[in-house]
């Protein structure tokens, strides 16, 4: 059975976000919501500063607590590892939100899928084409883009980024990509001593 | 190594490594958790005493205030049903199922005081039980749920189920035994002795919460940073100590009980309660991933 996952190669990110403008256009999310984000850090003093660049997304954790925490079902997650919500069953409690240690989820405002993020607010023909797929007040996040999944492709960060620091397969191949690349290069899962068993790899 | 203690407000919106807030749970969720625990408290306490009004209070605040301001919360109140669906791993669920074993069968309890139609038969025994035991569940499992959650340091504490009773009772206590000095009877000596019992050991599990804090995660000195010495000092140390733990102690030990200082320091313990429970929503952070980019040796 597949286990899909990803692993980020933090020496080839460089920050430019193009994951973040590929995953909002492919998700069609609303304003303010973010599926991924690259998250940076600017430290020490010139001529010795550096800037660092960590990619976030749902960890699609094994021993998911968003999971566990769900009252209605709606988070579930699929054969092939994916963690999913059900939009037609949550109740937007925010349980699963503050059960996540990554706050990888976020939750559509009342009116996140009426005001449109140009002009004078009203939705354009694209917001209006892919804010169907929503319903005002429940909780989102990250799915793997699990439609381009099932159709053989990888999610739209992935494929998007222009120097292929995302890296996504099944961790349960051991001759898939991400695999060689958690064991050759030993990959880390971020906050570790929360147990969630991540299948978010990061390797340096 | 230079540590980053950037702060931001909000969740979803932040590029930045540090700390983040917790956003999803806010005024209305605090004033549900409040409302839930103070009412079985009230009601266990009240029935204790077999101070009926007291009960009636505990019973409407958990039937009517807490499902008020949890609909209010909610993101779709519509499918709000919903949330009983998983008991088998969810506290909520757990919870849920306890209320609506714990309203009806409180209020069969308070008509049993009323008019006695159980007659003292084991029926009438049997739904007192269930009600004591899921009022018990109802002022507990929101710290259970809290205390379940290893995204936030500062609720990851097995102190957090028990400042949920311990809050529940003392307010309960508090309130019973200002209602009894202004409209009825009740052993006021003996109350009176109970609300201090109580609130010195909420000072005690507050003292021992705080340091398992200060001796635990970054994310949780951080958050009692904010509590103690940050931007929410001012209403932890002046409200949940000052107006919820001191005041009641003065008023009781130096003034005695009688309407005054009862009245008072049920308005203080509250007061402390519900600040108490608003806060610890507004402090609790993420551990944030600066850690992480050290640990991989990026900075």
């Amino acid at each position: 059975m597949a286990s899909m996952g990803m692993v980020f190669d933090l020496k080839r990110c460089i920050g430019c976000n193009a994951c973040v403008v590929a995953c909002k256009q492919e998700n069609s999310l609303p304003d303010g919501v973010f599926f991924t984000r690259t998250l940076s850090e600017e430290y020490g003093v010139y001529p010795l500063a550096k800037r660092i660049y960590i990619p976030t997304l749902c960890n699609h954790c094994e021993d998911a607590p968003c999971e566990k925490a769900c009252p209605s079902g709606a988070t579930y997650t699929r054969e092939d590892g994916i963690v999913m919500i059900d939009g037609d069953q949550c109740i937007g409690c925010g349980a699963c939100a503050v059960a996540c240690p990554y706050d990888a989820r976020t939750q559509l405002g009342k009116d996140a899928l009426t005001r449109g993020l140009f002009g004078e607010g009203e939705l354009t023909p694209f917001e209006e084409a892919g804010y169907d797929r929503y319903t005002a007040g429940t909780m989102v996040k990250c799915d793997f883009c699990s439609g381009r999944v099932d159709a053989g492709l990888d999610p739209a960060c992935v494929v998007t980024c222009p120097t292929d620091a995302r890296i996504f397969g099944d961790l349960d191949d051991p001759d898939s990509k991400p695999s060689k690349l958690i064991r050759d290069r030993k990959g880390r899962v971020p906050l570790a001593e929360k147990n969630t068993k991540p299948k978010v790899y990061y390797i340096d | 190594m230079s540590t980053s203690h950037t702060t931001f407000t909000g969740s979803g919106d932040s590029f930045k490594l540090g700390y983040r807030f917790q956003s999803y749970w806010d005024l209305p969720m605090a004033a549900a958790f409040f409302f839930g625990e103070f009412g079985a408290g009230m009601f266990l306490v009240s029935l204790y005493f077999e101070y009926l009004p007291g009960m009636i209070l505990g019973l409407l605040s958990t039937g009517v205030g807490k499902p008020y301001f949890h609909i209010s919360h909610m993101g779709v109140p519509g499918k709000s049903w919903r949330a009983i669906l998983r008991p088998d791993r969810s506290w909520i669920s757990r919870g849920l199922i306890s209320i609506v074993f714990f309203i009806p069968c409180g209020a069969l309890v308070v008509l049993d005081a009323a008019f006695g139609w159980s007659g003292g038969g084991m029926l009438g025994q049997l739904v007192k039980v269930v009600a004591v035991l899921s009022a018990l569940v109802v002022m507990s499992y929101q710290g259970f749920l809290m205390s379940h959650s290893s995204a936030f340091a500062i609720w990851n504490s097995g102190l957090i189920p028990m400042m949920s009773v311990i809050y529940a009772l003392t307010s309960g206590a508090a309130v019973t035994l200002a209602m009894s000095q202004m409209f009825g009877t009740v052993d006021s000596q003996l109350l009176g002795h109970a609300v201090i019992a109580l609130v010195v050991v909420n000072l005690l599990v507050l003292l021992s919460f705080l340091h398992a804090a200060y001796h635990g995660t970054a994310g949780a000195r951080q958050s009692a940073d904010l509590l103690t010495r940050e931007q929410y000092s001012r209403p932890f140390l002046g409200l949940v100590f000052g107006a919820g733990i001191v005041l009641p102690l003065l008023l009781l030990w130096l003034g005695g009980v009688n309407v005054l200082t009862s009245l008072l320091t049920a308005i203080g313990v509250l007061a402390g309660y519900f600040a108490f429970r608003v806060l610890i929503f507004k402090a609790a952070v993420y551990e944030p991933q600066v850690n992480f980019a050290a640990r991989l040796g990026l900075r």
